[in-house]
C-alpha cells in the first residue's frame, strides 16, 4: 500500500512553520512596522530596559572574555612560539610547531583515531538518542523513572566508566568473554582492546556512546514533547502508518533537538580522553587527539606544540559543529 | 613516573599494616627524629601544604605537636600531582611547599631547576649510611628529593608451581629460568606461567629497564646514548626475550591489555602465572599472602633475579619527597620531611611500634628498620634486606632529562612489537631516535 501521508510543509503548514536557524534574527515586514511606530517613551523605557540587559550579562561577559577568549587568544598567539621548557628560551617559530605536528606519525594516528570515534560515536549516540527519546515520547507508568536511570551514565565521571567497562573488557577475568563463553559464541577467552586498532577504538567509543547516548536522547526527547499531537492525529486521518508519522512528523519537527544532540556528541567524541586513557593507556593504537595533546604539553613540556594541537582541536570543534548544525537545526514555530 | 597507566609503581604494598599483624611486635617508645637531620631555623606554627599520592601518616598529628608546624596534606593520585607540578613549576605559583618526586624525574626537575637541592635544607650525608636509595635521587652534586621509601625489583615466583613443574632447584640464569617457563607450560601446570606486563605504561618500561640489566647493561650510556640497537646488546636481547615470551604463549595474550598495576598483581595472587620476573618487592607477606586477595597464599617467595651468568641486582624504584622552588615554607617543609623520613619515623610506619599508626606507603627507607623488621620475622626479610643494599640504580649517572618522553617510547614501541604491529628491531630503533632526540637536546 502506497504512502499518502503529506510532509508537515503543505498540510501542516498553517500550524507548523519549519525554517532554518538563519531566521532566527529576522523580523517580518509587520515586525518591523510596529518596531518604527513606537513612541519615544517606549523607545527610552527600552533603552533603559537594555542597559539593565547589558548590565545583568556583563559578569558572564567578563568571565566568558577572562577564561574562554583571553585563553584561547593566548593559546593562538602562542602556537607561533617555540615554548619548550627542555629547550628554552621561548622564540618565535612561525609555523614550525603546526609543520612538526604533521609530519609526527603519532598525531596522524591519533587524527585518525580520533575521526573514527567521531564518526562512531556520533552516528551511535544521534541513532540511540533518538530509539530512546521516541520510546519516551509517550507517557507511562514509570517514565520518569525510567528517564533517571537513564541519565545515570552521562552523569558519572569518565574515568568510573572506564574503570566499570574495563572489568568487563578485561581479557582474563573479564564479564565480556565469561558471558560469551557461557553462552558458547566464543571458546576462549579474547584479547578484547590493544590488539586490534580499529576493533580497539570501536569498543572503547561504545562506552562513550554508553555515556553520551543519554543526553542525546534527553534533548531529542525535549524537541519531541513540544510536537502537538494534533499533527499526529491529523497524520493518522491522513493515512500515516507509525513509520511514516516518526519519517514526515517526528524527525523533521525534532531536527532542531537531533542538531544540539548531534553537536554535544561531536565536542564530547572529539575531545574524548578519560575513558580511552583507562581503558588502553597512552598506546598510540587508540590514543585520541587530547590525549596528544596532554602528552605533548605535560609530558614532553613542548607547550608550543601543545598549544598548536590544542588550537587544531578547538577549530575542528568548532568547524564540524558549525556544519552540523547549519546541515540538520531546523527553528520549528508552532 | 608520567601516566595513571604507568603508576604500576604506585602499587607499593600497600599492607604494612599486614607486616604489623605478622610481627605483634608490642609498643616501644617513639623518640623524637633524629636532631642532625632538622633543619636549622624551622618556622614553627607555620602551615604548609604537601602534595602526595599515598594518604598521610595516622601519627602526622604527632609531628604537629612536636614542632607546630600544622600539616595540610592532600592526597592525590600520582598523574594529577604530575600535573600540578608541571603547571605550577612552569608558572612559576605556589602550588605547594613539599611534594612527591618519583625518582624518575629526578633529572629533568634537576635541569629544570623546579626543586631545591636538598641538602639546602637537610644533613643528607648523615642520612646516606642507613638509606641505601638516596642516590636515585642524585644528580650531578646534588639530591633532588629524599626517599620515604624503599623499592626495587624482584623476581617472585610460585614455589608450588613450580614444584608441580618437577623444578627442584631455584633459576639463577636467565636461560635456566626460560628451561623452567617451558617445562611449566609443557606440563601444563599452568597455561601462562610468565608476568609480563605489555599494556602502555611505566610498568612495562621498568620490566625492560631490569631484564636488560639482567642481560648484561644498562638501557642507555652515561651520555644518554641508546645502547640497544644492536642485536647482540643486553637491551635488544631483553626486549627479544620479552616479545617472544608472548609469541610462544608464555605470556597470556591478554596481558598486552591489562592496564593498571592491581590487574598485573592480581594475576599472581589469583594463581594465573607462574612468577614474575621484574616484580615489586614487598608483595610476599602482604597482597600475596592476604586470604582475601591471594588464592596462593604461602606459595610465593623472592628469588634472586636471574642473570645472564648468575644473578643480578635488583634496580631502584623509590619516591622521595622534595621541596619545590616556589615552596612558601621550605623551612618547615624539610622539617616534615626530616620527620618523615627519619629512622623512629620509619619504625613507627613499618609497624614496629604498633599497628595502629602503621602508614601504607611501602616498605621503609632506612636498612636499619628493614633489619628491624627482618629479626621480627618478616616474610623475606632477610632477603630485602639483602637486596636493598645490592640495589642499583636504573640508570647511570642519572635518568635521562626528558625521562617521561624516553619512557613513552620504550612502552608504546614495546606494546606495539608485542601486540605484532612492529617488530623488536623497529621497535628498538624507533626508542633509540627517541633517546638519541633526547641526548642531544641535552648537551
Amino acid at each position: 500500500m502506497s504512502e499518502v501521508c503529506p510532509p508537515p510543509s503543505s498540510q501542516l503548514a498553517k500550524n507548523v512553520t519549519v525554517t532554518n536557524h538563519e531566521g532566527l534574527g529576522s523580523a517580518s515586514p509587520a515586525q518591523r512596522e510596529r518596531r518604527n511606530l513606537r513612541s519615544p517613551g517606549v523607545s527610552r523605557r527600552r533603552r533603559r530596559s537594555d542597559h539593565v540587559g547589558y548590565l545583568l550579562v556583563a559578569p558572564l561577559f567578563v568571565l566568558v572574555v577572562g577564561l574562554v577568549i583571553v585563553p584561547a587568544a593566548f593559546t593562538l598567539g602562542e602556537s607561533f612560539f617555540n615554548v619548550n621548557e627542555l629547550n628554552p628560551p621561548v622564540r618565535f617559530s612561525g609555523l614550525s610547531n603546526f609543520r612538526q605536528l604533521v609530519e609526527n606519525s603519532v598525531v596522524r594516528m591519533a587524527t585518525v583515531n580520533t575521526a573514527v570515534y567521531v564518526v562512531v560515536g556520533v552516528t551511535l549516540a544521534t541513532l540511540l538518542g533518538i530509539l530512546m527519546a521516541v520510546l519516551l515520547q509517550r507517557r507511562f507508568r514509570g517514565r520518569s523513572v525510567v528517564i533517571a536511570l537513564l541519565i545515570l551514565p552521562w552523569a558519572l565521571p569518565g574515568v568510573i566508566e572506564g574503570i566499570v567497562w574495563e572489568g568487563i573488557y578485561d581479557p582474563n577475568v573479564g564479564l565480556l568473554n565469561s558471558v560469551l563463553t557461557s553462552l558458547h559464541l566464543i571458546h576462549h577467552y579474547q584479547t578484547w582492546l590493544g590488539e586490534n586498532r580499529f576493533v580497539t577504538i570501536a569498543l572503547i567509543e561504545l562506552v562513550q556512546v554508553w555515556q553520551i547516548a543519554p543526553l542525546s536522547a534527553l534533548l531529542i526527547l525535549t524537541a519531541l514533547q513540544v510536537i502537538p499531537d494534533e499533527l499526529y492525529q491529523v497524520g493518522r486521518l491522513d493515512g500515516c502508518s507509525s513509520w511514516s508519522s516518526f519519517r514526515r512528523i517526528t524527525l523533521p519537527l525534532a531536527r532542531g533537538g537531533i542538531a544540539i544532540a548531534m553537536a554535544q556528541a561531536v565536542i564530547a567524541t572529539l575531545n574524548v580522553f578519560d575513558i580511552p586513557y583507562v581503558l588502553n593507556g597512552t598506546a598510540p593504537t587508540a590514543a585520541p587527539l587530547t590525549m596528544e595533546t596532554y602528552l605533548v604539553s605535560f609530558q614532553d613540556l613542548n607547550f608550543g606544540q601543545g598549544y598548536a594541537l590544542s588550537l587544531f582541536v578547538t577549530v575542528v570543534t568548532i568547524s564540524i559543529s558549525f556544519i552540523v548544525v547549519k546541515t540538520v537545526y531546523r527553528q520549528v514555530e508552532y | 613516573m608520567t601516566l595513571m597507566i604507568s603508576n604500576a609503581k604506585r602499587m607499593k604494598p600497600c599492607a604494612l599494616a599486614g607486616i604489623t599483624c605478622l610481627l605483634a611486635v608490642s609498643a616501644a617508645s617513639t623518640s623524637a627524629y633524629a636532631s642532625s637531620n632538622s633543619p636549622e631555623g624551622a618556622t614553627t606554627d607555620a602551615t604548609i601544604n604537601v602534595l602526595m599520592p599515598d594518604p598521610p601518616p595516622p601519627n602526622l598529628a604527632a609531628f604537629t605537636a612536636k614542632t607546630g608546624i600544622k600539616v595540610n596534606w592532600e592526597n592525590v593520585d600520582f598523574d594529577s600531582m604530575e600535573t600540578k607540578i608541571v603547571a605550577a613549576s612552569t608558572a612559576n605559583t605556589y602550588f605547594a611547599d613539599a611534594t612527591d618526586v618519583d625518582w624518575s624525574v629526578a633529572g629533568e626537575y634537576a635541569k629544570l631547576k623546579w626543586f631545591y637541592p636538598i641538602e639546602q635544607y637537610l644533613n643528607v650525608q648523615s642520612m646516606m649510611p642507613d638509606v641505601a636509595q638516596l642516590a636515585a635521587f642524585k644528580v650531578g652534586s646534588v639530591y633532588e628529593a629524599v626517599p620515604y621509601d624503599s623499592s626495587f625489583g624482584v623476581t617472585t615466583i610460585n614455589t608450588v608451581m613450580f614444584k608441580k613443574a618437577g623444578i627442584t632447584s631455584i633459576p639463577t640464569t636467565i636461560a635456566e629460568y626460560t628451561e623452567d617457563l617451558q617445562a611449566l607450560k609443557a606440563k601444563g601446570v599452568v597455561k601462562y606461567p610468565l608476568n609480563i606486563p605489555f599494556a602502555a605504561g611505566e610498568w612495562l618500561s621498568t620490566y625492560w629497564y631490569e631484564l636488560s640489566y639482567a642481560y648484561g647493561g644498562h638501557v642507555l650510556s652515561t651520555s644518554g646514548k641508546p645502547l640497544f640497537t644492536n642485536p647482540s646488546s643486553p637491551g635488544y636481547k631483553a626486549a627479544a626475550w620479552m616479545v617472544n615470551a608472548m609469541k610462544t604463549g608464555l605470556v597470556a595474550p591478554g596481558e598486552i591489555d591489562e592496564t593498571g598495576p592491581l590487574a598485573f598483581h592480581d594475576l599472581v595472587a589469583k594463581g594465573l602465572v607462574a612468577t614474575t620476573f621484574q616484580d615489586n618487592a614487598g608483595h610476599v607477606g602482604t597482597l600475596y599472602d592476604n586470604p582475601s586477595a591471594s588464592t596462593v597464599v604461602g606459595q610465593i617467595e623472592y628469588i634472586r633475579v636471574p642473570g645472564l651468568n648468575g644473578p643480578v641486582a635488583g634496580l631502584d624504584d623509590p619516591d622521595g619527597i622534595g621541596i619545590p622552588r616556589t615552596a612558601k615554607n621550605p623551612k618547615a617543609a624539610a622539617a616534615l620531611i626530616a620527620w618523615l623520613t627519619s629512622e623512629p619515623s620509619q619504625a613507627t610506619f613499618a609497624g614496629l611500634n604498633g599497628a595502629a599508626n602503621a602508614w601504607s606507603a611501602g616498605m621503609p627507607n632506612r636498612s636499619s628498620v628493614l633489619e628491624q623488621l627482618a629479626a621480627k620475622g618478616l616474610a623475606g626479610g632477610r632477603f630485602l634486606l639483602a637486596a636493598l643494599k645490592a640495589s642499583q640504580p636504573a640508570f647511570s649517572p642519572a635518568p635521562p632529562v626528558a625521562y617521561p618522553q624516553f619512557s613513552e617510547a620504550v612502552y608504546t614501541n614495546l606494546h606495539e612489537a608485542a601486540a605484532g604491529t612492529e617488530s623488536v628491531a623497529g621497535a628498538m630503533n624507533a626508542i633509540a631516535s627517541v633517546a638519541n632526540q633526547i641526548a642531544s637536546e641535552g648537551d
